[in-house]
């Protein structure tokens, strides 16, 4: 009996407890805004620096297989082999600064656009490279027989080549997006109030690291999940034109 | 070839897009009062930048937006840049930034006045420190050190331990290195008025002194964690920060001032 009295007030202490905490940290003065405020400003970006980082890197993918395949735009693959190795080689955090503070020196520029610039670029080498494995892997006699039935170059490329090539660098597409959403965590480095900052500054208000971590572990985790769902869904459809 | 010229097509629409996020006017400040409405730049975690986040969500700064830096020197570079209109930081390093840094003036009209004191988790611990702060105030110690690294006087010396003294055990300071003259980076080791009048206490409790540097916003959880003893960081005592840590008796008075270009 007094075993379970002490097991009963141990719970209810510990359920306390972790009321106050959670009154403290998230209702107390409205804190969980700065969470929302937070996400809104991470989505924004990571979706932002997508778009643009799928456009740069479907470009430089283009410039890269077209030189390897027809040797020409010679310059080109050139600028887009320097910028794969420069912004594969930093660190995405030190981009993100190079790109505040010495490209944008003296400019007032909104922080949420300066982040996706930088994750866009930072994003844009990877896919590039993702897309470059996916046209590379269509088996050449696929272009053969596209220029032997009288298409063209880009129309083989466009007609042909992409859309397997597309539908087999998905998953790898998937998996850079979700890389790009934690990757926005650093966004705090240039003043910007992420999902990240958001959970640091209700921590240097409330001085408990607790609860503010891992509601932001949680969220992330949330996010990415849903990410996860909608790229599976994607393969699913794609896939119906498959031979099973 | 066509793909040249969307390149190109996409090189000008990247620099157009950024010229036209371009502009944008820096408000001229003369007072604290001028706050209102402005761009605000601080250090996340200080007090400056509480003060300044409780003053606008309780709608006394208008529009005036908070951001918040990883260091007082990058909020000092954001507003060197026009990226921002004014930072509120504490006087002492302020005056280091300010003297580094042409164009930049620190208002007369400080923003707060705060005490500095050292934070800890250990009820024990804090009474020996104190203890030890009120003797380093009797013999003078302490106005030698606020003497040489507050008033710059030349005659004033660092602090160094006696010769010969033998440690049993160490305590583990947790600070944030880019905050002078209370603790900064000179020669590749940690010095500052802070970490003096640390080893000066660790010294009189036969303590050997390490220093951890981290970001300002981990200090606290890092003691309440732990993983330090202490947390020496010109550190404001607030009833917050009372709610989690312990606080010594203060050691010096900080001045939160408003750093504006001239």
């Amino acid at each position: 009996m007094d075993f379970f009295q002490i097991i009963g007030d141990y719970i209810t202490k510990a359920a306390q407890g972790f009321a106050d905490s959670f009154y403290q940290n998230f209702i107390e003065d409205n804190r969980w805004k700065y969470l929302t405020s937070g996400l809104v400003n991470t989505l924004l970006i990571t979706a932002g620096a997508l778009v643009l980082g799928v456009v740069l890197g479907f470009l430089i993918a283009l410039i890269r297989t077209t030189h390897d395949k027809t040797g020409k735009l010679g310059f080109l693959n050139w600028l887009a082999k320097l910028y794969l190795t420069v912004i594969r080689g930093t660190p995405v955090v030190v981009q993100l600064m190079i790109v505040y503070f010495v490209i944008f020196a003296s400019v007032r520029i909104n922080q949420v656009v300066v982040a996706i610039i930088a994750f866009g670029i930072n994003s844009g080498a990877y896919v590039a490279e993702i897309f470059r494995s996916g046209i590379m892997s269509i088996d050449p006699g696929q272009m053969e027989a596209g220029r032997s039935l009288g298409l063209n170059y880009r129309q083989t490329m466009w007609k042909i080549i992409m859309p397997q090539a597309v539908k087999n660098v998905l998953p790898a597409l998937g998996n850079e997006m979700i890389t790009l959403l934690k990757e926005t965590s650093v966004a705090g480095y240039i003043a910007i109030r992420d999902l990240t900052k958001g959970g640091d500054i209700i921590r240097n208000r409330t001085y408990s690291p607790f609860l503010p971590l891992l509601a932001v572990a949680a969220i992330y985790l949330v996010i990415v999940l849903i990410l996860q769902a909608l790229v599976g869904r994607m393969e699913r459809r794609l896939a119906k034109s498959d031979r099973n | 070839m066509k793909l040249t010229k969307i390149v190109a097509g996409a090189a000008a629409l990247v620099l157009a897009l950024s010229l036209a996020s371009c502009g944008g006017t820096s408000k001229k400040i003369e007072s604290a009062d001028d706050l209102v409405d402005a761009a605000i730049g601080a250090q996340g975690g200080t007090t400056g930048a509480i003060y300044i986040d409780d003053d606008i969500q309780d709608g006394l700064l208008g529009e005036a937006t908070l951001q918040e830096f990883k260091s007082g020197m990058e909020a000092v570079t954001a507003l060197k840049q026009g990226k921002i209109d004014a930072v509120v930081i504490d006087n002492e390093p302020a005056k280091v930034f300010v003297e580094q840094n042409d164009g930049l003036k620190i208002l007369e009209t400080p923003y707060i006045v705060e005490d500095y004191a050292i934070a800890k988790d250990n009820t024990e611990l804090k009474d020996q420190f104190n203890q030890a702060i009120a003797e380093l105030k009797e013999d003078g110690t302490l106005d030698q050190l606020l003497d040489y690294y507050i008033n710059k006087n030349e005659e004033a010396q660092p602090y160094t331990s006696p010769e010969g003294i033998e440690y049993d055990g160490k305590l583990i300071m947790a600070t944030n290195a880019q905050f002078p003259p209370y603790e900064y980076y000179e020669n590749e080791t940690i010095v500052g008025l802070d970490v003096d009048i640390a080893r000066a206490i660790c010294d009189k409790l036969g303590k050997e002194l390490e220093i951890s540097d981290m970001e300002f916003d981990s200090i606290i959880t890092a003691i309440q964690t732990g993983k330090a003893d202490f947390g020496a960081a010109g550190m404001t005592v607030t009833k917050d920060r009372l709610e989690n840590v312990d606080f010594t008796d203060s050691y010096t008075t900080g001045v939160q001032v408003i750093i504006v270009k001239e």
